[in-house]
């Protein structure tokens, strides 16, 4: 039983009964649909199928076949042009050869002029009709016979029309001629089953079940699946494109960053994009005519102009120190410093100042802290450069922080980033002392500066109550980073307004948060 | 940071023994100097804002000769007072000046293009584009100290300036002469002008525009007359003590200047001495996290050109030279300590998390409503928060509104900053027509709208705009999306008829949670479409995250 059941054939209802007449020997597709009473092209599939799955064998082949003409038809149904002439005729029996038209319109018979040439012509040529000078004059003794012999014409004329054949040549050619019909060749389907399949067939291993094509809740609640197979998919064609909603790349990238830097116990901090010059230098203890603060490095607002900080002791502190250094064992920069430019308000051209406003909330401890926002700075926007990027900015504050655990963030950040080896040198930052620029190793492009940061000076940490602790800080231009992880060489395509562009954008992953 | 050009030949001239190519790229990051490019003739190398010594050969010269070991420790600087006193009574905004002489110096070609660079990259950098302090050098044979400086009317000197044939009035200067064109506002706007002129009359030149051909030095120079004016004397020092102590190391020995100021008080320039300052070795260690043996810091610092002793066992007194403009605290020493040991001697140590991180509240909440959007089949977009008045007000149809604007834009397109998000969105849609249908957009970013009450003068916000476009899309679409939201956060809310041009009268609503407005929900008016030369409806919303996070906490924590 075990074997029987693995050599059955399961087939549709439809394709059994195809079959099944085959196996009759009703081998002309034209007499299956016939019997089956459907069209052949409703079958022509499931005989493919049938092929497909080796259990029919197609011939094809052509034969000769006669349909009616357009003319053809015309004379079945209406009747032979000489039938109707012949039918008028009757009554006058001789006529002037320019009056039949008259004639004939006179008993309410019409022929057009080309009819009228051929039914004159043939009557003319059996001498039915005889031409006198200008005048016809109808010969009574063969009519009758002639007409009779249009009826034999007719009655092949029908045959030809509905099996497309007939034995006597002389008829067919003559027929021709008339052009009432033509040539039209036939493609003969036949079927055979290969003798295999015809012994399974017999043996009653060839089953007929119902196929679904498409399950439906009907079919579920009518539990008819059981009794059923499925059709089975074509699983070479290829599916219809169908977008997802999703993150945007670089979103998703600074989202995966930012679970990085949480998992390496940093603590996420916010801070303002229009913000005073106090937070986004001064506490920086950058120089108010210090180059950066000018407008070829910062974007100053129109409106509005000025800003408020109520925290006069800070401002006194920051002024000390840039004037003379005030306690913190510097010799400040000696100018007078200006609180009016301190309080002017700038699109912040670094996350620095979300650090060192945090410095000034949160002051002594032992804390690390990151942001990972944006931040402004007057740049013609293009493939390489951007007036509005993001900074990845942090801090490590604790009494036994040094200059170790800077490059150590940086190392251990690269490795997650995949990134490979940091290299460190000496670099100058306003704000920090010592500064260090991480490098790494890009397989196109060479060494790559990613990695900027230092040792958060007195000068700043002071004036904002930092007194025992140190301050490691790093604010890493995340976008080339990105780049390089997203494979694109166009900054611009990070804020890319084109949904077809992101809809074919791949899924990005930092491979250190899925390789475990 | 200015980029630096020296001929190879010249520098190993300098340092008296040649480098390989390996030692170039080596010994110059160093010093923070980064190369650009190295080859038999030429090196070309990034220096930083802190180092103005090494904007040209002499002074990088003079500091690898201390990491080489040539030539350690505090440079000694030949020098001999001036038999000459010079007056500094410039005008009033820019009123110093100080002299230095530099004797029998050996000058060449490329002695005289490195001159010329020191010069322009400390304008640059250091002085503020001649703002604050600039530069003269002269041929001091060609003049007849002593030299005074002082205010004079400007069409009451005349002479010819650099690289010209005739004489023109310090007016007529800023008119032709390229220099004065470039500097005029620097001085333009005072009824005197600075000028140095010599015992004789001679005019030396217009500073900080211009020198006299007159008092040009050339190959045949032997003795250097430098000038520096400045608005602040302290920087004058500084500045000059880079010019003399570079320009040195091609003679034999400056000439010390004696200058009666504006107050009558007599300086004397350049300051050719040493700063001391005391390093505590507890801040090498606390910053470093290195211990360095105390003799082997006395080392360090002779290759950095220091000289440093040890005061006591806490304590490294250090002899500063005077062209380190720099070292303002001891931090700074400790930095070059560091770079003498080799940043890349230090062992990294990755900081054991004291504390658990964690995300921003709002990031984190945030975060969470972008996938929820996501869940729902829509493409997230990132758009700058620099937009500009025709996209957020009058392509929207609305009147201008106040917004954070920007003074000095590159672009017009980027000049202020977003008001609302919708806008944006709209134009990625404009931009995307291409696109397959339907189209369903959202993004979760920052605006800003100026608020004079808030200390930085700006309210900023987090926001949640979402646009849904179709050849067929309505009301009921978006407004499915926005109750679902609603939904998932437990919230309850009513939607408010509002008036607001950019949707069309009668299906644009204000979003309503427990009184507070959340929000704004609409179909865009076919007027707005138009000018974004959109052919399908969209509707949108645009909700505050931050405000609706409140609520949330407020009601469901």
């Amino acid at each position: 039983m075990e074997n029987d059941r693995s050599e059955r054939i399961i087939i549709s209802d439809k394709q059994y009964t195809i079959l099944k007449l085959v196996s009759q020997g009703i081998n002309d597709v034209d007499d299956i649909s016939q019997r089956m009473g459907v069209k052949r092209e409703d079958i022509m599939r499931d005989i493919e199928e049938l092929k497909v799955r080796g259990l029919l064998n197609i011939k094809r082949f052509s034969l000769d076949r006669y349909g009616l003409t357009k003319e053809g038809e015309l004379y079945i149904s209406q009747g032979f042009p000489e039938e109707y002439l012949l039918e008028v005729l009757s009554k006058v029996k001789i006529i002037e050869r320019n009056k039949i038209s008259s004639f004939l319109e006179k008993y309410g018979k019409k022929l057009d002029g080309y009819h009228l040439k051929v039914a004159l012509q043939h009557l003319a040529k059996n001498k039915i009709l005889l031409f006198e000078k200008d005048k016809v004059r109808l010969n009574e003794d063969k009519k009758d016979e002639y007409l009779k012999n249009i009826e034999r014409i007719k009655e092949i004329l029908r045959i030809i029309n509905k099996k497309g054949v007939c034995d006597d040549t002389y008829i067919i050619n003559l027929l021709k001629r008339r052009k009432l019909i033509e040539r039209k060749p036939l493609t003969k389907i036949v079927l055979e089953i290969p003798p295999i399949v015809l012994e399974k067939f017999k043996k009653g291993l060839v089953r007929k079940q119902r196929i679904i094509t498409v399950l439906t809740s009907d079919i579920l609640s009518e539990k008819s699946w059981v009794n059923a197979s499925f059709k089975e998919y074509d699983i070479t064609q290829s599916p219809p494109v169908i977008f997802p909603g999703k993150k945007h790349p670089y979103l998703d990238l600074l989202d995966q960053i930012r679970e990085i830097l949480v998992s390496m116990g940093f603590e996420e901090v916010k801070g303002p994009h229009v913000e005073l010059e106090l937070w986004n230098f001064d506490a920086l203890f950058q120089a108010q005519d210090h180059p950066a603060r000018e407008i070829h490095d910062t974007y100053f607002l129109k409106y509005p102009i000025y800003g408020r900080f109520d925290d006069y002791e800070l401002l006194k502190r920051v002024s000390l120190t840039h004037e003379n250094g005030w306690i913190t064992g510097s010799k400040g920069w000696g100018y007078k410093w200006d609180s009016r430019k301190a309080l002017r308000l700038v699109l912040r051209t670094q996350t620095t100042a979300v650090s060192v406003r945090t410095l000034y909330t949160r002051g002594e401890g032992e804390y690390m802290c990151f942001s990972l926002d944006r931040v402004f700075r007057p740049e013609n926007l293009d493939a390489k450069h951007s007036m509005e990027f993001y900074q990845l900015e942090g801090i490590i504050v604790g009494r036994q922080v040094t200059f170790r655990h800077l490059i150590g963030f940086f190392d251990e950040l690269a490795r997650r980033l995949g990134l490979g080896k940091v290299k460190v040198k000496p670099a100058y930052f306003p704000f920090t002392e010592p500064s260090v620029e991480g490098f790494i190793k890009h397989p196109k492009l060479g060494w790559m500066e990613v990695f900027p940061g230092g040792m958060f000076r007195p000068e700043v940490l002071i004036p904002l109550g930092v007194r025992e602790s140190n301050v490691a800080a790093w604010g890493i231009g995340i976008d080339r980073i990105a780049m390089t992880i997203l494979g694109i060489d166009d900054i611009r395509q990070l804020f890319s307004s084109d949904i077809a562009f992101l809809r074919n954008m791949k899924k990005p992953f930092i491979g250190s948060l899925i390789e475990r | 940071m200015p980029v630096i050009e020296i001929s190879r030949f010249d520098l190993e001239k300098l340092l008296g023994i040649s480098l390989s190519d390996d030692q170039i790229e080596y010994y110059l990051p160093m010093l923070k100097c980064e190369i650009e490019e190295v080859d038999d003739d030429l090196i070309i190398y990034e220096a930083t804002h802190d180092r103005p010594d090494l904007y040209s050969v002499e002074g990088l010269s003079r500091a690898l000769r201390g990491i080489l070991g040539i030539e350690t420790e505090l440079p000694i600087f030949n020098s001999k007072v001036e038999f000459f006193k010079c007056i500094s009574d410039g005008p009033s905004y820019r009123p110093v000046a100080l002299f230095a002489t530099v004797h029998n110096v050996r000058l060449d070609d490329e002695a005289i293009k490195q001159m010329m660079q020191l010069q322009e990259k400390l304008h640059t950098t250091y002085c503020r584009n001649r703002r604050k302090v600039s530069i003269g050098i002269y041929d001091l044979d060609k003049i007849t100290p002593p030299v005074k400086y002082m205010g004079v009317k400007p069409e009451d000197a005349s002479f010819v300036p650099l690289d010209m044939n005739n004489r023109l009035n310090l007016k007529e200067i800023l008119e032709k002469h390229p220099k004065g064109i470039e500097y005029a506002h620097l001085v333009k706007d005072h009824g005197y002008f600075p000028l140095l002129i010599d015992s004789k009359g001679k005019i030396l030149s217009f500073p900080p525009i211009v020198n006299s051909e007159d008092t040009k030095v050339d190959l045949d120079t032997k003795n250097l007359f430098i000038d520096v004016t400045s608005t602040d004397l302290q920087a004058a020092f500084k500045v000059l003590s880079i010019v003399a102590t570079s320009l040195y190391e091609r003679g034999d020995y400056i000439g010390l200047i004696k200058t009666v100021l504006k107050n009558n008080n007599e300086v004397v320039s350049p300051d050719l001495s040493y700063s001391i300052i005391s390093v505590k070795k507890d801040t090498i260690e606390r910053l470093l996290g290195v211990n360095i043996d105390s003799n082997k810091i006395i080392e360090l610092l002779g290759k950095m050109r220091f000289s440093a002793s040890i005061e006591n066992d806490k304590e490294i007194q250090v002899k500063v030279p005077p062209y380190r403009a720099d070292i303002l605290h001891e931090v700074d020493i400790v930095e070059d300590i560091l770079m003498a040991y080799g940043y890349d001697n230090v062992e990294p140590v990755v900081m054991r998390p004291l504390h658990p991180g964690r995300e921003d509240g709002l990031e984190f909440f945030t975060r969470h409503i972008r996938e929820l959007l996501v869940g729902y089949g829509f493409q997230e977009v990132n758009n700058y928060m620099l937009t500009n008045k025709e996209v957020i007000f009058s392509k929207m149809g609305l009147e201008e509104q106040p917004v954070v604007e920007v003074k000095n834009p590159k672009q017009e397109t980027y000049s202020c900053i977003r008001t609302w998000i919708i806008p944006q969105l709209i134009r990625v849609l404009s931009n995307s027509k291409h696109a397959d249908y339907p189209q369903k957009i959202f993004e979760a970013g920052d605006v800003a709208i100026p608020d004079l009450e808030s200390p930085n003068g700006v309210r900023e916000e987090k926001r949640l705009a979402i646009a849904m476009t179709d050849s067929k899309v309505s009301f009921t679409d978006i407004y499915a999306v926005l109750d679902s939201i609603m939904k998932k956060l437990n919230l309850k809310f009513i939607l408010k008829r509002a008036v607001h041009r950019s949707f069309i009268k009668g299906r644009v609503a204000e979003i309503l949670v427990n009184k507070s407005n959340v929000g704004i929900i609409g179909e865009i008016h076919p007027e707005v479409l138009e000018k974004w030369d959109l052919t399908t409806p969209v509707v949108a919303a645009e909700l505050n995250l931050g405000l609706i996070k409140e609520i949330y906490l407020k009601k469901n924590v």
